[in-house]
Order: C-alpha cells, then sequence, then structure tokens
C-alpha cells in the first residue's frame, strides 16, 4: 500500500469504510479519513459555516468600482467619480450607489496584486489560493469546503450556477471527481409577475433534481424493478466493497431525489415578490437569491457568476450602462437580505474576478488586464464591517501598503471557516499539500 | 546567544564527563534485552523515528515546529546532533539533571507539547534518551552510521488467525558491529485487516489473506511479508484445480498455501462481457452474445480471445491506457488553441498504430524517449513532413496517418510551457520504471531507496533536451515559412499563425543539479543505474533507453506486465501500478517474476503476455466467490468485480441505447470514446460524463490520477441526466426501435438484457417483468422503466 511522506498509509483512513460504509457518503467518508489525519492541536473556532462567491468573470475594471484614483492623471483615473459610502473614509464609484448604503458591512482589499495577467491561470490562482503548476490541479475553494465541513443530508456541498471556464477552473483538481461542484442548469423566472402557479422556474442543479416530466413516483415505481433485477449482483460478491459502496451511493442518490431541498430552494416564487425585485429580474439576480436560499438549504459553497467584464473597449460604457448597475443591484440586495435574516454572521460572500484591468486607458477607451494591483469585496462571517484593506499608489499600479496575494484571501476565508488555511491533505500520489501554503490569513480584515 | 550556549555545552561536557562513569546503567529494552550503551546515531536516532518526532508533520517539517528542527526522517544525524545538544541555548538536554531535559520533560507532556505524549516518565524509551544524556549525550559522528539492515523472518506464514510472531531486525553499522536494533524500528502493516503490528514487531494474524509488514529504520526500509491462511474445516480434502499455463501454476501454488480454493470457471456470458469490456473498452451486441453461446467448439474462448486481440479497438484502449501514462494533456500541448485536441489525437494514434502492429514494448518505449521532432530529416524537409501531419488535422479533417507513421513521438517533449528537468525525470521513471520518485525531490523518499542525489542524477540525464525553442539549423528556414503564411501585414507576435513554433532536439546541456550535500557536480545517471554521459553529439536519452531495456533491468519489464496485469484484473501484483517500491512488494513475486522473464524471452511482446493471462484459468475464474475465497482482495481466487473506464462507460451506454455520441468539430465523427485523444473538448456534455466517471485532465502523468472509485455523481447520472434521457428518446436508439417494433415483449425484454448485461433474463428476471408490465399497465412504460432499470443495475455499471 501507498505510504505518503508522512507516513501515513491510505488504508490508515480507508478502514473507517469497512466498518460502515452504508450511510455515509464518499465525501463524509473521506471527511473521516482527514480527521484521523488533521490529528492533533485545537482547531480555531470559525464564525462563517458558508460562503457565496459572486464571480465576475473576464476581469472587472475594479480601479473604476472600488479602488478609484481621482489624483491620477485623465488617462488614468477614467470617467467615474467617486462617492461616499455608509463606511466611514470608505469611497467608492458613483456607479455603485447601493453598494455605498451597504458598505458598513462589508470590507474591500484594495491591496490584492498577483502576476497572472491570463484569464485561465488566474481564474484558477483565485479560485484555489494557489499559483497554478503545470503539474498539479489545486482543488477550488468549493471542493475543499466539500471535503473538510460536514455536509447537510439531502443538499449537494458545493453548487456552482456556471462552469468556470467551461469547468476547467472551480474544479477539485487533485482530491478527485467527487468533490467537483454540482452544476445548475436551466434559467430562473425572470418575469416581473412571476409567482401563480405554472410559471416554476425552470433552475435545477444537474444530477440531483429529477428532469421535467420525470416524477417521482415514476422513479419509485422504476427502483422497484430495478432492485428485481439486481438481485443477482448481490449474490455474486456480497463482501465486495465495490458492490456495497454503489449500493450505498444508490440509496443516496434516492434520498437526494427525493428531497425537496434543493427543488424548493429553486421554487423563487415562495419567496415575496419584493424580495425577488429587491435581486432585481435577472438571470444574475434571480441567481444570487436562489444561492442565498441554497445557503439557507445546507449549501456549504455556491459561485454565482456574471461575464462581460473583459472590457478591452469602451470599458466606461460598458460599466455605466451594463454592468455597475446589476452588480450594484444584485450584491447590494444580497448583503442586506443576509443582513436583514440574521445570516451575514454565518456567510462569507466574496466578489471578486480574475484580475483588475489595466489603469492606463488604451485607444479603444477600454483597459486591459492588469493583475499587479486589484480589489475585492467581502462580506459577512466575521469579515470587518464597513473597512478598507490596503492602498494602492497614486495610478493604481500596485499595492502602496499592506500588499496581500488571492493565498492570503483565501486562508482568511478558510481560517473563519474553522479550517486551518496550513493543514495537510494528500495529492493521489500521496504527497502531502497544505491548504494555502503561501497564504497568510489577514488579521486585520477580521473583527 | 551562540557564544552562551557554546559555553553551557562545554560546562555540561565537563559535568558530563565527571559524571559519566557513575550514572551509566543498562537500560532495560521491552523485548527483554539489556542495552548497555545507548548510541546517540543507533538508539536516539532511531528512538526519534519511531516515535514520529522527526516526521513532516513535526519537527522533521522544513519550518521546523516549535522553533525545534530535525532533519526529515533523520537523515542527517550530526545536524539533529548539534540541534539537540547546542541550539536553544542547550535546554533541551541536562546532563546533570536527565530528568529536567527539555527533550524529556516535552516528550512526557510535563511541559506543555504541541505534539502531546510520546511516551511516559519511566518507560523503556524514556529511559533510553534519559541514559544517553547522563551519560554525557554524546555524538557517535557516523560510527553508527547503517551500512545493511536485515529482517528475520523476511516471511511469514501463519497457521491461523489470532497467532503472534515477533520479527526481529538487524543492523550492520560503519564500524562493522552489528546490532539487534528490533526495538528501534518503525513498523507498520499494509493492511490491518489481514495483520496487525505492534510497536515492537510482534505481529499477530487478524483475518485469512496476504499483506506485507514495513520495517524501516533510519531511512532503510525492508518489507516482511505476511500470509494469513484460511482455516478449513476438518476433512476438507483440496480439489484439484486444473492449470493452463504459468500463470495458473503461481497463482493457484498460492491460493493452494493460502488454503484457498479458486472460484469455478466462469460462464460463457460472463466470460464474454468481461474480455470484451477488457480488450476493447466495448459490450457484445445481442447478436454476438448469441453466436458465441451457441457455438459448441471446446477452443471457443481462445478463438474469441485472438479475435478481440487484434480488433482495431484493443489497441485504442491501450493508447487511451499509454496516454494517461506519457500524459497526453491537452491543455498543455502548443498553440493554437484550436489545434490542441487534434494534437493530442496524433499522440493517441501514433500510440495506437503501435499497438494494433504489436510493435515490441520496448521499441515503443524508444519513440517516446528518445523523440526528436526532425528525426534527422533537414530542415527543409522537416518543413515539408510537418505540413504534411498538420495537413491531416486542419478544420474538418481528421487524418493523423502521416502523424502515427513517424517514427517518433515529439509531442511527448512538445509543450507549450517549458518543462522542468527534474520533471522529465518523474515523469519518465513513473511511465517506464513504475517508479514514484517526487518524494526525493526535497528529501529522501520515506518508503523507498531513492535520495535526493539520485534524484537529481536522475533529473541531469535530461538537461540537454530542448523542446520549447527551434534548434538554429532550423532556424532560418522555419523563420521564412512562418513569415510568409503570416503575409507582411500581420500582427508580430501573432504565434497562432506559425506553422511551426517548437521543436524538440538536443541542445546545449543546459543547468543541472549539484549534488544536495556538497552542491559540487553531480554526474547523470539513471536511476540505480549507471551513469551516463553528457556531451554533444550524444543523445543522453538513448543510453538511458538502453540500460532500462536491458534484461538485468530492475523495473522495466516488470513494470509493463504489471500494467497489463492490471488491466485484465483490476489490481495489480504491485499495487498501485506506478509504485513500486520497497514498502510496496508485489502480492504474488513468482508470478511477477515469471510473466516478466516471459515478456523478456518473448522480446518484449505485449500480445504474448495478453494472451497469455486471457487464457488463464485464473482469468476466466467466475466473479462468484466461495466459502474459502470469500475474503480475497489480492491473490485472484476469483475475478474481481471493478469500474470500466470512463471511455468504455460513455461507448457502453451508447450500445445498450444503440446511440452514437455527437462529438463536437474537435473529435472525429462516428468515434468510439476510447478512440478519444484529447483530454479537454469542445462538447461539454461528453466532458462532462468524462469528468464525472474519472476520466484524468492528466496533468501529472501518474496511473493515479485516474478516477476509479465510485461517486454519488454517477449514480445521479445514471438516474436523471438529461444526456441519459435524450438517448433513450432517440428515434434511431435502442429503445425506440423496440416500441415501435412488432416484436413480443419477452422478445424485446431479451434484447434489452443482452444488450446491457449480456445474457438472457433468468426466470426471476421475466417474472420482475411481467408483474412491473402488470402494475404500470402500459407496454410502453413497461419497456422504459426496464431499460432504465437495467442501465441502472450494478450488474451492468461494473465489469465483472
Amino acid at each position: 500500500m501507498a505510504r505518503d511522506c508522512e507516513g501515513f498509509s491510505r488504508r490508515d483512513f480507508i478502514k473507517v469504510g469497512s466498518a460502515g460504509l452504508l450511510g455515509l457518503s464518499l465525501p463524509q467518508l473521506l471527511q473521516l479519513e482527514s480527521q484521523a489525519q488533521a490529528s492533533n492541536g485545537p482547531r480555531p473556532r470559525g464564525r462563517a459555516t458558508s460562503v457565496i462567491m459572486i464571480w465576475l468573470a473576464g476581469g472587472p475594471a475594479t480601479i473604476d468600482m472600488w479602488d478609484l484614483r481621482p489624483n491620477a492623471p485623465e488617462n488614468i483615473r477614467g470617467e467615474f467619480r467617486e462617492i461616499n459610502t455608509s463606511a466611514d473614509g470608505v469611497r467608492i464609484s458613483e456607479h455603485l450607489p447601493q453598494m455605498a448604503r451597504v458598505m458598513d458591512r462589508a470590507t474591500v482589499v484594495r491591496s490584492l496584486a498577483h502576476t497572472i495577467p491570463s484569464h485561465g491561470p488566474a481564474t484558477v490562482f483565485m479560485t484555489t489560493g494557489n499559483l497554478p503548476r503545470p503539474t498539479l490541479q489545486y482543488p477550488a475553494m468549493g471542493s475543499l469546503v466539500t471535503r473538510l465541513l460536514p455536509a447537510a443530508p439531502g443538499v449537494p456541498p458545493y453548487v456552482s450556477f456556471t462552469e468556470l471556464r467551461n469547468g476547467s477552473a472551480g474544479q477539485a483538481g487533485y482530491l478527485g471527481t467527487a468533490y467537483n461542484p454540482f452544476i445548475v442548469e436551466g434559467a430562473p423566472d425572470t418575469r416581473a409577475g412571476a409567482g401563480g402557479a405554472g410559471t416554476a422556474a425552470s433552475l435545477r442543479v444537474r444530477g440531483i433534481t429529477l428532469p421535467t416530466g420525470f416524477t417521482l413516483e415514476q422513479l419509485e415505481n422504476r427502483d422497484r424493478l430495478l432492485r428485481n433485477f439486481d438481485e443477482g449482483m448481490a449474490d455474486i460478491d456480497r463482501n465486495a466493497d465495490l458492490v456495497g459502496g454503489l449500493d450505498a451511493f444508490h440509496q443516496q442518490a434516492l434520498e437526494i431525489l427525493r428531497s425537496d431541498k434543493t427543488r424548493n430552494a429553486f421554487a423563487l416564487d415562495m419567496e415575496p415578490l419584493s424580495v425577488r425585485q429587491r435581486y432585481g429580474m435577472t438571470p444574475f439576480g434571480q441567481g444570487a437569491l436562489a444561492a442565498r436560499r441554497l445557503i439557507e438549504a445546507g449549501v456549504r459553497f455556491t459561485t454565482v457568476s456574471l461575464g462581460g467584464w473583459d472590457t478591452h473597449g469602451q470599458n466606461f460604457v460598458n460599466l455605466r450602462t451594463r454592468l455597475l448597475p446589476q452588480l450594484d443591484q444584485v450584491l447590494s440586495a444580497l448583503i442586506g437580505d443576509l443582513g436583514d435574516r440574521g445570516m451575514l454572521e454565518n456567510t462569507i460572500v466574496y466578489c471578486a474576478g480574475e484580475f483588475n484591468r489595466t489603469p492606463r486607458i488604451n485607444n479603444n477607451a477600454g483597459r486591459d488586464h492588469w493583475a499587479r494591483s486589484m480589489a475585492v469585496v467581502l462580506a459577512g462571517g466575521g469579515f470587518r464591517a464597513g473597512y478598507a484593506h490596503g492602498t494602492t499608489d497614486t495610478n493604481g499600479m500596485q499595492p502602496a501598503n499592506d500588499p496581500c496575494t488571492p493565498d492570503d484571501v483565501c486562508a482568511t476565508i478558510f481560517q473563519q471557516l474553522g479550517i486551518d488555511p496550513h493543514m495537510e491533505l494528500q495529492t493521489p500520489t500521496g504527497r502531502p499539500m497544505q491548504l494555502f501554503r503561501e497564504g497568510r490569513a489577514i488579521a486585520r480584515l477580521i473583527g | 546567544m551562540h557564544t552562551l550556549s557554546r559555553i553551557r555545552f562545554v560546562f555540561a561536557l565537563i559535568c558530563a564527563l565527571f559524571v559519566a562513569s557513575t550514572a551509566t546503567a543498562a537500560v532495560e529494552l521491552p523485548d527483554g534485552k539489556k542495552l548497555d550503551t545507548v548510541d546517540f546515531e543507533r538508539h536516539v536516532m532511531g528512538l526519534l523515528g519511531r516515535t514520529g518526532c522527526n516526521g513532516g508533520g513535526c519537527h522533521g517539517s522544513f519550518q521546523g515546529k516549535g522553533g525545534f528542527r530535525l532533519s526529515l526522517f533523520g537523515y542527517e544525524p550530526d545536524k539533529d546532533f548539534v540541534t539537540i545538544t547546542r541550539d536553544s541555548v542547550g535546554r533541551r538536554i541536562n546532563v546533570i539533571d536527565p530528568d529536567n531535559s527539555l527533550m524529556l520533560l516535552k516528550a512526557t507532556g510535563q511541559v506543555e507539547h504541541g505534539g502531546g505524549m510520546r511516551f511516559s516518565k519511566g518507560s523503556w524509551q524514556y529511559n533510553v534518551l534519559r541514559e544517553w544524556i547522563a551519560g554525557g549525550a554524546l555524538g557517535s559522528y557516523g560510527k553508527g552510521a547503517v551500512k545493511s539492515v536485515a529482517v528475520f523472518p523476511d516471511e511469514i506464514a501463519f497457521k491461523k488467525v489470532g497467532e503472534r510472531r515477533p520479527i526481529q531486525v538487524k543492523a550492520t553499522f560503519a564500524d562493522g558491529s552489528v546490532n539487534d536494533i528490533s526495538c528501534f524500528c518503525d513498523y507498520r502493516t499494509n493492511d490491518d485487516a489481514v495483520a496487525d503490528v505492534t510497536n515492537r514487531g510482534e505481529v499477530k494474524s487478524v483475518k485469512p489473506g496476504s499483506t506485507a509488514i514495513v520495517v524501516s529504520y533510519r531511512g532503510n526500509v525492508l518489507p516482511v511479508r505476511i500470509m494469513v491462511p484460511m482455516e478449513l474445516p476438518a476433512g476438507f480434502v483440496y480439489p484439484k484445480v486444473p492449470e493452463v499455463n504459468y500463470v495458473d501454476r503461481e497463482v493457484f501454488a498460492r491460493l493452494r498455501k493460502m488454503n484457498m480454493v479458486p472460484s469455478d470457471l466462469s460462464s460463457d456470458t460472463e466470460f464474454l462481457r468481461r474480455i470484451y469490456i477488457d480488450t476493447i473498452g466495448q459490450l457484445p451486441t445481442p447478436e454476438e452474445v448469441r453466436v458465441f453461446m451457441a457455438d459448441p467448439g471446446a477452443d471457443k474462448r481462445a478463438r474469441k480471445i485472438e479475435e478481440l486481440l487484434k480488433h482495431p479497438l484493443h489497441a485504442a484502449v491501450w493508447a487511451t491506457r499509454f496516454s494517461d501514462v506519457t500524459g497526453n494533456d491537452t491543455a498543455a500541448l502548443e498553440q493554437p488553441v484550436a489545434l490542441k485536441p487534434k494534437r493530442s489525437q496524433q499522440w493517441h494514434d501514433w500510440l495506437r498504430k503501435r499497438f494494433q502492429d504489436n510493435m515490441p514494448y520496448d521499441q515503443i518505449v524508444k519513440g517516446i524517449l528518445t523523440a526528436t521532432s526532425r528525426e534527422g530529416r533537414t530542415p527543409e524537409d522537416w518543413l515539408k513532413h510537418v505540413k504534411t501531419t498538420d495537413k491531416g488535422i486542419e478544420v474538418g479533417s481528421y487524418d493523423t496517418t502521416a502523424y502515427a507513421n513517424r517514427e517518433t513521438l515529439d509531442l511527448y517533449w512538445r509543450r507549450q510551457v517549458v518543462v522542468p528537468i527534474e520533471l522529465w525525470g518523474e515523469r519518465t521513471a513513473a511511465a517506464f520504471l513504475g517508479v514514484r520518485v517526487e518524494c526525493a525531490q526535497c528529501h529522501k523518499h520515506p518508503f523507498d531507496r531513492w535520495t535526493q542525489a539520485e534524484y537529481r542524477a536522475y533529473a541531469n540525464i535530461f538537461a540537454a533536451v530542448t523542446s520549447n525553442n527551434i534548434s538554429p539549423e532550423a532556424k532560418k528556414a522555419i523563420d521564412k515559412e512562418n513569415l510568409e503564411r503570416k503575409g507582411p501585414n500581420a500582427p508580430k507576435n501573432n504565434a497562432n499563425l506559425n506553422l511551426i513554433t517548437k521543436e524538440v532536439y538536443l541542445g546545449a546541456i543546459g543547468k543541472t543539479f549539484t549534488h544536495p550535500d556538497t552542491n559540487t557536480y553531480l554526474p547523470a545517471k539513471a536511476l540505480g543505474g549507471p551513469e551516463i554521459k553528457l556531451e554533444r553529439g550524444n543523445d543522453p536519452r538513448v543510453d538511458l533507453y538502453n540500460w532500462m531495456r536491458s534484461p538485468n533491468n530492475p523495473f522495466f519489464a516488470r513494470a509493463m506486465v504489471n500494467r497489463i496485469w492490471a488491466n485484465y484484473t483490476g489490481v495489480g501484483l504491485v499495487n498501485p501500478v506506478d509504485d513500486f517500491s520497497l514498502g510496496n512488494p508485489a502480492s504474488n513475486e513468482a508470478l511477477l517474476d515469471a510473466l516478466a522473464k516471459d515478456f523478456i524471452a518473448h522480446n518484449f511482446d505485449i500480445r504474448h503476455i495478453e494472451r497469455t493471462i486471457l487464457n488463464s484459468r485464473t482469468y476466466q475464474l467466475s466473479a462468484k466467490v466461495n466459502a474459502t475465497n470469500k475474503f480475497d482482495k489480492l491473490n485472484y481466487a476469483h475475478a474481481y468485480i471493478r469500474p470500466m473506464i470512463a471511455e468504455a462507460v460513455v461507448d457502453v451506454l451508447n450500445s445498450a441505447l444503440g446511440v452514437s455520441e455527437k462529438y463536437g468539430p474537435d473529435i472525429k465523427p462516428g468515434s468510439k470514446a476510447v478512440e478519444v485523444g484529447a483530454s479537454q473538448m469542445q462538447n461539454q456534455q461528453l466532458a462532462y460524463t468524462f469528468r464525472i466517471f474519472g476520466r484524468p485532465p492528466r496533468t501529472t502523468a501518474c496511473d493515479c490520477e485516474r478516477a476509479m472509485e465510485p461517486a454519488l455523481p454517477q449514480k445521479l447520472f445514471l438516474m436523471t441526466d438529461p444526456q441519459i434521457f435524450a438517448k433513450f428518446n432517440d428515434p434511431s436508439g435502442r429503445l425506440q426501435g423496440a416500441l415501435k417494433s412488432s416484436k413480443k415483449d419477452e422478445e424485446i425484454l431479451e434484447e434489452l438484457f443482452l444488450a446491457t448485461l449480456s445474457r438472457l433474463p433468468t426466470d426471476r428476471d421475466r417474472k420482475a417483468f411481467a408483474e412491473h408490465r402488470d402494475r404500470v399497465g402500459s407496454r410502453r412504460e413497461a419497456i422504459t422503466d426496464t431499460m432504465w432499470a437495467l442501465i441502472n443495475t450494478r450488474e451492468f455499471i461494473l465489469n465483472h
């Protein structure tokens, strides 16, 4: 049996399985293993239990959103003005007026920087908290959470509303396919008057909800037939782990399909119209609302994404007319709604994209890729309220104070989830890997 | 601080010398022996290792723990001696009052210790350490370096469950002395369900089966093979089991010793389904099942084996396996993006052609390991050649013949991003030697022989391989060509328009690793093999290849026959298949040896080994267990139930449902999934299915990347995925065809069973169907439900 560099044998962990595989999901089973591994030392207590990541795909010009440079030359500072917010001394873009009202509940990190101005690897870096390597795929934060936090019964732990970069990011990497996200399909109902019978949205998590036209009754019926056909296999080898394991998964799949928790989370018409409208009747807004409902149902990590931020041309027009109004409404609604429900205490909202855009404006009134300085917004889960962390230099080219990295931010999120950012997991070859080897939790973001 | 610590040390030393003569006394060890003198290297270092103090999670980590850092697994006793005796102002030991040594206070938990209590005050471990301190905490300065270690016995065959047997370990040291160091070793069982071991090396049999106890002493690793036979009822007569060839001889000999009786021979349908999945990744058609069942010939299995080994898809299965082994990672291939999946296909098809032609395995490896782009062509000829190979993969074209006809697989080396030489070392070692060396990048491998120096020396072999540039000879011709292609007005840096951006060639000798201890020049050297010369005009990879393929190579042939064996049984003789190491001995060494010898004797003929395995009774045993072999997981007493590879899942589902897969523009229409080379593709539905059934992205070039464990999403996929239902509803598919036909329900039931489970329905199945039909009352519904139920059985999704 293979041993890792720590001297643990996989078998040391797997033996839990032979005792009682039934009723445990493979993730749960593996979780027992990881607990065996985490061994001694008290775990830091976290306040947060779940995360909603608002992903701005394409690389948002945070220089025009969260970290304006009004004293920079015209070809850098751009067209937008700063406004005051409900947080003392924190000023943001004039096109985020609703966010300005909830900034007293959020933290903006302005001194984040990395060195990859390329969409794919930068997305991987930001979502895994580890500099991508050609030889190893790091797990996305959602996959790590799936692995390390207990799952609620009947709901998937990690749900993503989009496959980030066509499935090349947001995945479980070395943890293995069992920790990949469950993907949401379909579109939310965005009609203003929606709510009556028969107008249910088509949103569903792939594999978790029965497809249209396939009823639970039919499923139970078919399952009875299946049980009969499957008797033969039980005769062959009752001892084979695989046969028993598959049966356990079969039971679990049925439980999930029978459970209405996930389905209900998508029944957005159960929300008052005023709440739905607060988020905006857009796919992005209703997706964020569904994300909140998923978290309420017990989902640990969910990713909602808004694309179109790759503004090489007409940056200001695109931001002003299309992107910022949507983000402003949805993010402020989410933070506000979570706050009103008392969920903000336990839920981390993390709003980021893969990088910032060039401070210098190009010939097409656009901005290109820029990773050397960028801003992200965090709220809830113990993150400090009404705070701006770090600064960039006059032209917004690089951090001037308190520089930090994607690793640091991810480490801080995990610290808040009560997971030691430096705990070790194993790759399939048995190589021990710290969660965020280069990451140091940022103390000042907390409190 | 430093001066102070030195003064304290000298003071301590003086005191020690003063008290040493009176304080020493023999320490009693748990095995009853007496230890007269405690030696730092022999005993203290051994103790630190087995107590876990110098492990990677504790003081052995590169940052140390709590300000105390030991060398990882104790490979540097001299450094550790200094750390223990002098650092921290010498507080760690107190020769005057040994019980107040911080080291003892911490290890016993008397003072708060992050690592908890490792042993108690007054325990033998405590006494050994205390005695060493009281004796002056003297160093042994290399006299305790280990020359060799031996275990007695090296194999334990228990009589029954619940017996106990000790292991004795003796070490020979640099000064020639031989000591019993049994108490100072670390013992671990590879399977505690079979045998357990105490930390003093006493082994207890737990359940019938076989495993190994791994003994390690200061970086020396030795296995003790363990066998726990079944207990047979009184009067049980072991039956005579017919043997077909040496595979059966070795497997059955071992089973005889284990008191396990092999299962019966598989039925014809069981055999047929298994061999189709194993050899070609497909199911037999209903017609093929019927024909085989009706064939009265005694040699029909042997004939089927020959037929399938020659089947074109058989080579595709191996090309898929070797795409994993060699790291055919589409994302890592060179630009332009649109061509990447097709380059992956060239890679796959290059491999496939060789498996199809049954090229000797060593020749295949030669084509990979010693590849160059030009293969001796002039720049101009090479240019023409590349135009031909690339023409085949233009938009809408899927012809990889020209590439597959190349002598060498330059794509193996040609990647978008430079691959550091140590990675070439790791990749070639895992792929062709079945050895994982990556631990040794930073420290000696904890469960194998490899040192950091060996790791680096092996990496140095690849110092002259250039794969991210174009050779000076070819540059002019290529530049000219690329310029013409782009035209004068094209953007300057758009490499996407270039015909050639990379060439694999032997360039100048690049940066090499130095020796990790001395930082001096480190000659290139094969793993556990000869030094290899790095000089211009000599391809060191050819020397490496020659060493690999030599009959005495301890890994090359064994690694491949083990992979072949694992492909047909689901469990490697060495398992995982790329983890040949001291701590992971083969479950049946005699069989592995016999297969490897046969492979070499037959000039690395892959198909000869396959034929031998497939014709053996062992391969053809039933998966149904009997009372004597029900616990067996390693000795091949019955066929093992195992998952199918992701590609086979896709193909098997399609053939059961009678549909073909719809691919994107990057995959040749009409392909089977096992014929797909790319690890990334445009069709996201297919990518999703591949992903949840464990197809690897091939980033690490490790067999372990392919997930072969069941997971919940797989089950949910089969039960509810829209893709599946679309295939149900395909008007030309099997289900709709059956519903439209005027066949009787019973005929349809037979067809569906043959198409999914490759067998006819049993009486129980027929009864279940009839009852279901009566309950739902609709033929359409009953048949649809049957199709759904069949693809959701374990019998369908597993290979057995």
